[in-house]
């Protein structure tokens, strides 16, 4: 058995290498079925006389882990973010449950630095923090990790360019897939943001701020997600939500209704 | 609770109260306390009556600081079977010394042993042992008894046993917090969980889903404790004590996932409602309720942190509230970095980070409040933003608080300005009528409320046959009947 997995996982490792996603995807529901078959893995976790061999595969690092961790990458440069999260899913008991009973993963950091730029893409922020939580102090030092924090951060106060610039200094490949989608939702905040807080905006530095590249791609933009947004003159003019106005008439019918269920409240009471 | 089975037991109690209390020639008043304790038992196990059981436990409670060794082995020759297994094995956990003693009471208990006693009696032998042994810092013993007991506990299915069952659930989660060894027994816990479940033991239920949160929350596992809780059956808490503990679990549980407001209402529900006595539960509550405040903006008052006996365990979170106050990152940052040792403790080091946001808003309401116009480099500046580029960051953080409502102004982009709005003259609208409506709504409904509760008390107090659940299914209190023209049950 143990050797048959290894081979098909040095040709899943080959492929993925060559970015052949096709094989790879079919080398990897081999591998998935292959590990169900052993009792020790997670989730059954049964403890046996094999089980540390089980986990481990007779290998430095576990084998059955590194190939949860290239499936994340996998699903990752497949661009599925579904897979991504079914695939990390699989992989995290390796680094929770059985973690102390296995050398550690050099991957083990990137990879959940990576689950957190996820669920920052897809505006899971209360998983975020609930995933923070679970992060010693020591990962929360590796570089992998800071970098999704202080995106978060900067995120929630609304430094938009200091996430913009986050994308150039990327501590890992992988990362870039995310940082990708990252810029749109981006794009998106600061077009709600500039919709409250200018009343216009040349398009030119319209264009700078939604970072897009020509006056075609902006209209574009505009067209789709704001057709609201008004252009004219070399100006972008931003519809304004209306402030609570001066109240001009009373509101007749509500008082009469509020004061008849106080009457009546009140009789119940004396 | 049937009627007859009280009136058949009813002679027997004084009977068997009175035997106790002359058969104890008072060797220590500890002891002779811990007899009337296991009569009360007795009487509570024969007459059904938990209430009875539930005073045991209270009594014991009070005693534990005077248990010695030799009072305990002695209660355990009184109270079971001398070579019983249950004796047996409770023996063995207990330090042999204190010879006098033993000696003394073997001979005064002797007639006593040949008593079958009660299941009930043997578990509560078990919950004064693993309090002794608790109290002793005797982890490993305490450890293996409380699994002796849930194991023993597994086979006994009777409402008279639940309340001390529940206590038992406690300390045997306590003992192995004691020892770091709380992975260890989720799983049984989640068994026990399931059980008590299936047998309607209310209390049990909510003893073991506090315990369990705990055991959560203790890894920091907030994703799994908050799909327990979600799923676990709810009904009306029975133990005020559990009651709280619940909502401090829940209320941390709910900050982590940024639902402050809700997390605020029962973290300021668990402070309120724990007794005055347990002092460390309510200084975790209002630490973590203060930080649950400012990240919603909030400032608490200074009264929160000169709460008797907090001063000095709130004070770290006092500097921190001032910096926040005053809205200066960088005083923040150092109040932050200083007690970080605290707050790591605490486990509130990562919420302290959502706060640097807060600590940015302020700063800038505060600007905006005082100044029509502004440049955005002063902005950055007086912000104390440390950035390559303060004057574009500022310029984002402005647009983002406009949008979020935190402050009421325009950005001027090509001159480089955030100008604020005039704030009108808000009792030109109908916000303050809505306000006023929205309380006075508030205050009859908590009218009404205490009103159905009032009268449920008094119903279910004199008819014991209807339960709450029974009134509340149907329908039938809601709106409140007048009292007076209700006959008094008690007449009745």
């Amino acid at each position: 058995m143990d050797p048959k997995v290894t081979q098909t996982f040095e040709r899943f490792k080959a492929s993925l290498v060559r970015n052949d996603f096709d094989t790879c995807s079919k080398l990897l529901s081999q591998l998935k079925l292959a590990l169900i078959q052993f009792k020790s893995l997670p989730p059954l976790f049964a403890d046996g006389p094999t089980a540390v061999q089980e986990l481990t595969l007779a290998s430095k690092y576990s084998i059955p882990r590194d190939i949860f961790e290239h499936a994340v990458v996998l699903s990752v440069k497949m661009e599925d973010q579904d897979a991504f999260e079914r695939d990390f899913f699989q992989l995290k008991p390796y680094y929770t449950d059985v973690g102390p009973r296995l050398q550690q993963s050099p991957q083990e950091y990137p990879i959940l630095g990576l689950n957190l730029l996820r669920l920052l893409v897809q505006n899971r922020i209360a998983e975020f923090h609930t995933e923070l939580e679970l992060l010693t102090a020591a990962a929360l030092e590796n570089p992998c990790i800071k970098h999704a924090v202080e995106l978060e951060q900067s995120f929630m106060e609304g430094a938009y360019n200091r996430v913009l610039t986050a994308r150039q200094t990327v501590p890992h490949e992988t990362y870039v897939y995310f940082m990708d989608l990252l810029a749109r939702t981006v794009r998106d905040e600061i077009a709600g943001c500039s919709e409250k807080a200018y009343d216009s905006l040349t398009v030119k530095d319209a264009k700078q701020m939604l970072l897009l590249n020509s006056d075609q791609e902006l209209f574009e933009y505009i067209q789709e997600e704001h057709p609201e947004w008004e252009v004219k003159n070399g100006l972008v003019f931003f519809q304004k939500a209306k402030d609570s106005a001066p109240c001009k008439e009373i509101p007749s019918l509500q008082l009469i209704n509020q004061t008849l269920s106080y009457a009546r409240e009140l009789e119940r009471i004396v | 609770m049937t009627q007859d089975v009280e009136m058949k037991e009813q002679p027997q109690v004084p009977a068997t109260a009175a035997a106790v209390s002359n058969s104890v020639s008072s060797p220590t008043p500890v002891l002779q306390h811990l007899k009337e304790i296991a009569a009360l038992i007795e009487t509570g196990a024969y007459a059904r009556e938990v209430r009875r059981i539930l005073r045991a436990v209270r009594l014991t409670i009070a005693l534990r600081r005077k248990l010695k060794a030799g009072v305990v082995s002695t209660f355990l020759q009184f109270a079971l079977v001398a070579g019983s297994e249950a004796h047996t094995r409770l023996s063995a956990y207990l330090p042999k010394d204190d010879e006098n003693d033993m000696e003394v009471d073997t001979a005064s208990s002797a007639p006593q042993a040949t008593v079958k006693h009660s299941p009930e009696l043997e578990i509560y032998c078990y919950l004064l042992v693993l309090i002794f042994l608790i109290d002793q810092k005797k982890y490993t013993e305490a450890k293996a008894c409380s699994s002796a007991s849930i194991a023993r506990l597994k086979n006994l299915n009777r409402r008279t046993v639940d309340v001390l069952a529940s206590r038992l659930y406690f300390y045997y989660s306590l003992s192995y917090e004691l020892t770091d060894s709380l992975s260890e027994i989720r799983g049984n816990l989640l068994a026990l969980h399931r059980v008590a479940t299936l047998r309607h033991d209310e209390l049990g239920q909510e003893t073991l889903l506090n315990l369990l949160l705990r055991n959560y929350l203790h890894y920091n596992l907030y994703d799994q404790a908050e799909k327990l809780r979600s799923k676990a059956p709810r009904f009306e808490a029975h133990s005020n004590q559990q009651f709280c503990r619940y909502l401090f679990y829940l209320g941390k549980i709910r900050t982590i996932q940024l639902e402050y407001t809700d997390a605020k209402e029962s973290l300021l529900q668990a402070a309120r409602k724990a007794p005055v006595a347990a002092l460390g539960f309510r200084v975790q509550c209002n630490k973590w309720a203060v930080i649950v405040r400012l990240l919603l903006g909030e400032i608490p008052e200074r009264t929160v942190f000169m709460q008797k006996g907090m001063e000095k365990a709130l004070r770290p979170y006092f500097e921190l509230t001032n910096a926040v106050r005053i809205g200066d990152l960088e005083l923040f940052k150092t109040k932050a970095e200083k007690f970080s040792s605290t707050f790591t403790s605490d486990r509130t080091n990562n919420l302290i980070v959502r706060l640097r946001h807060n600590v940015i808003r302020t700063g800038l309401r505060n600007i905006s409040i005082s100044y029509s116009r502004i440049s955005l480099a002063d902005v950055a500046k007086k912000l104390r933003l440390d950035s390559p580029n303060p004057v574009a960051d500022a310029e984002s953080i402005v647009s983002k608080a406009i949008r979020d409502g935190a402050i009421d102004a325009t950005l001027d982009h090509a001159n480089g300005w955030m100008v604020s709005k005039e704030t009108g003259d808000i009792y030109s609208t109908n916000e303050p009528q809505l306000a006023f409506n929205s309380r006075i709504a508030f205050c009859l409904n908590m009218h009404n409320e205490a009103y159905v509760k009032i009268k449920l008390w008094d119903i279910t107090r004199f008819t014991p046959r209807i339960r709450r659940s029974d009134c509340f299914a149907c329908g039938s209190v809601f709106p409140p009947p007048v009292p007076s023209r209700l006959p008094h049950p008690a007449i009745l």
